[in-house]
């Protein structure tokens, strides 16, 4: 009898010491799990080698851009996360730096999707201050009507290009600067609200309507001290263009096959300016008159800065964060010479 | 005595710690299972919300990661979203599985099947196998206790966040203006009384549904109920994709018209030039990879 009473004490505090250690370890290691990258796989993600979990990122050294093999029973990958949401746009903070995203835009079809979606990138980016400047001679509602709608911080501008610079060539050559007078309306904005004394820091970032931004490059460009740079893909001919980064992280020149001898062989969406150095340097503007094409650049920042102050981004100016996509005209040949669909219909 | 007491006390102690472990994980795991922002406190309450799932065919080409990315951007903003993403592809592509991973929206689903080398030709309806390979993944993984509403998102489009709001509340299917497409502004369907009555659009109007594929979405129900209905590739003549699927499944008559009675353009057909690379070198080509 004293045996079995002794078997069942024994079990008695064994027992739930052994349920308290399990429940306890697996309350701390699950978290875990959810927090690296908010993601509770339903299935385990596919690596060559073994069935590692989800997140965990592999060096798979120089495999080509895209393929890799996977075996057919772990083909499907299902992510659901648990957590979610923030506000749009998130709140605005006083200790980041403003991102003043200056966008020149002009009306033709596509104009409302393009605006649309690059609004839809820069919901998610905090502490960002849009400046659409339409080439017109007017405001137009369209763009009024969008911005209002996308609850973004904005500013709205309009400035016209004279015809003299609209007509001269196709208004698709590259050698005729586009958007350089709206460009330069925001820039002058810009230095009639700021001032120096103003503690409030700022960056300055052109970002045409039809490119596409990465949320990590926002991120990168905020501790921009003076000039910072990266690489654009599809500019140049090349999958992408970019600035050559020696050992000691400065930037020594520029990996590109057009006119690699520009003082600054760049795109326009692959620097952001500190918004001080646009405030100390209050003649600098993109040149409007006499630009060879792909010069345009090189204009505004010679003015502000030498090749030594450049500041590498994107992993010393290893990774693709902005692509110089172009959207096609789209097809409206059924609308005829005098417009077949009802004008008051918004596209 | 004293020893009997501690003795009891030493059993109880451990249940007791473990009950309260017990209590308190399960308070916890309700606690962060709410979402937490204030901004869309209603939607974000009602739980029965029906899930959108975007059927997204994608294929290998330099613009891709770009579109994905913007696409992403847009689609991390969604509730109830489920985004299911379909590479044409023999195996699926780490470019596409990283992407997935880093761009904030929150429930997708990576799947993939190659197009026949002989259904690639110009002028022969592209994605099909994707779109259906998308079908048979909701078909297999969803019932109709699930509420839903299944859409069809190409990769080049652009989409308004007031669209998946339109289609949100689809009954069976349900059917909205597309910007920049049919050779005209927008294409759309023609409303009288709540009803489609017929196709504003300047291509073939004389087809069934004349409609594009991001013109319109269907109930997760109807997708479940009529598991025959698939985008078919023998007899199909271009441009009559939608059409073809559309009339296994629904009738005209049928159709929910959104948009203010398809008078809005909340999505737009745009397409992508084609990126230029004539300077990409075929030799001497760079020491490091980097993934455009």
């Amino acid at each position: 009898m004293p045996k079995r009473r002794d078997i069942l004490a024994i079990v008695l505090i064994v027992l739930p010491w052994t349920l308290l250690i399990t429940v306890w370890h697996q309350n701390t290691v699950s978290p875990l799990l959810t927090l690296r990258k908010g993601a509770v796989p339903r299935s385990a993600h596919c690596s060559p080698d073994d069935g590692s979990e989800i997140g965990n990122r592999r060096d798979f050294g120089q495999s080509s851009d895209s393929k890799e093999y996977c075996p057919p029973d772990k083909d499907i990958v299902e992510v659901i996360r648990t957590e979610y949401v923030y506000t749009r746009p998130p709140p605005w903070s006083d200790i980041l730096p403003t991102i003043h995203v200056i966008t020149p835009t002009y009306s033709r079809p596509v104009q409302k999707a393009e605006l649309t979606r690059v609004a839809n990138t820069l919901l998610h980016v905090p502490n960002l201050h849009w400046i659409v400047v339409e080439d017109a001679q007017r405001r137009t509602t369209l763009v009024t009507r969008l911005l209002k709608e996308t609850g973004l911080n904005y500013t709205h501008l309009n400035v016209e290009t004279p015809r003299s610079y609209k007509l001269r060539g196709d208004i698709r050559d590259p050698r005729f600067p586009r958007g350089t007078m709206q460009r330069n309306l925001a820039l002058r904005w810009l230095r009639e609200m700021f001032n120096l004394n103003n503690t409030q820091q700022g960056i300055v970032y052109f970002a045409d309507d039809d490119n596409t931004y990465s949320l990590e490059l926002f991120e990168e460009m905020r501790t921009t001290r003076k000039v910072s740079v990266w690489p654009v893909a599809f500019v140049g001919g090349l999958r992408y263009e970019s600035p050559k980064v020696n050992a000691a992280g400065k930037v020594y020149g520029w990996k590109t096959v057009f006119d690699p001898h520009r003082p600054f062989a760049i795109d326009m969406a692959g620097f952001a300016i500190n918004l001080r150095l646009i405030l100390q340097r209050p003649q600098a503007y993109f040149k409007l008159r006499g630009v060879k094409g792909g010069y345009q650049e090189s204009s505004l920042l010679r003015e502000l800065v030498t090749l030594n102050d450049l500041e590498p981004k994107a992993a010393n100016c290893t990774k693709i964060l902005a692509w110089h996509t172009r959207t096609e005209k789209p097809v409206l040949v059924n609308e005829g010479k005098k417009g077949f669909t009802d004008p008051n219909v918004e596209i | 005595m004293k020893s009997a007491l501690l003795g009891r006390l030493c059993l109880a102690l451990p249940w007791a710690l473990t009950l309260l472990l017990v209590v308190d994980i399960d308070s916890g795991r309700r606690r962060s299972g709410r979402p937490r922002e204030p901004g869309q406190p209603a939607a974000a309450a009602n739980l029965s919300l029906p899930t959108i799932y975007a059927i997204t065919p994608t294929y290998s080409r330099p613009v891709q990661k770009a579109e994905l990315t913007r696409l992403a951007n847009t689609f991390r903003q969604l509730e109830h979203f489920h985004w299911v993403l379909v590479e044409d592809a023999t195996f699926r592509s780490r470019l596409v599985a990283d992407l997935l991973a880093g761009s904030g929206v929150p429930a997708y689903t990576q799947l993939h099947v190659p197009t026949p080398r002989r259904y690639k030709r110009p002028g022969m309806p592209r994605a099909t196998e994707q779109r259906n390979e998308g079908l048979r993944w909701v078909r297999k993984n969803r019932s109709l206790q699930n509420s839903g509403v299944v859409f069809f998102a190409d990769d080049d489009n652009t989409y308004s966040l007031e669209l998946f709001q339109e289609m949100r509340l689809t009954k069976k299917v349900s059917v909205w203006p597309v910007g920049l497409v049919g050779g005209r502004r927008y294409e759309r369907p023609l409303v009288e009384q709540g009803h489609v009555v017929g196709w504003y659009t300047g291509w073939r109007p004389d087809r069934p549904f004349a409609i594009d594929m991001a013109g319109f979405a269907v109930n997760l129900k109807v997708i479940l109920s009529n598991p025959k209905a698939v985008f078919k590739r023998g007899g199909s003549q271009p441009g009559m994709q939608e059409s073809d699927f559309l009339k296994q499944i629904t009738t005209v008559q049928e159709l929910e018209p959104k948009a203010a009675n398809c008078t809005k353009v909340l999505v737009w057909h745009t397409r992508t030039e084609k990126a230029n690379l004539v300077f990409e070198p075929k030799q001497n080509q760079d020491i490091i990879h980097i993934e455009v």
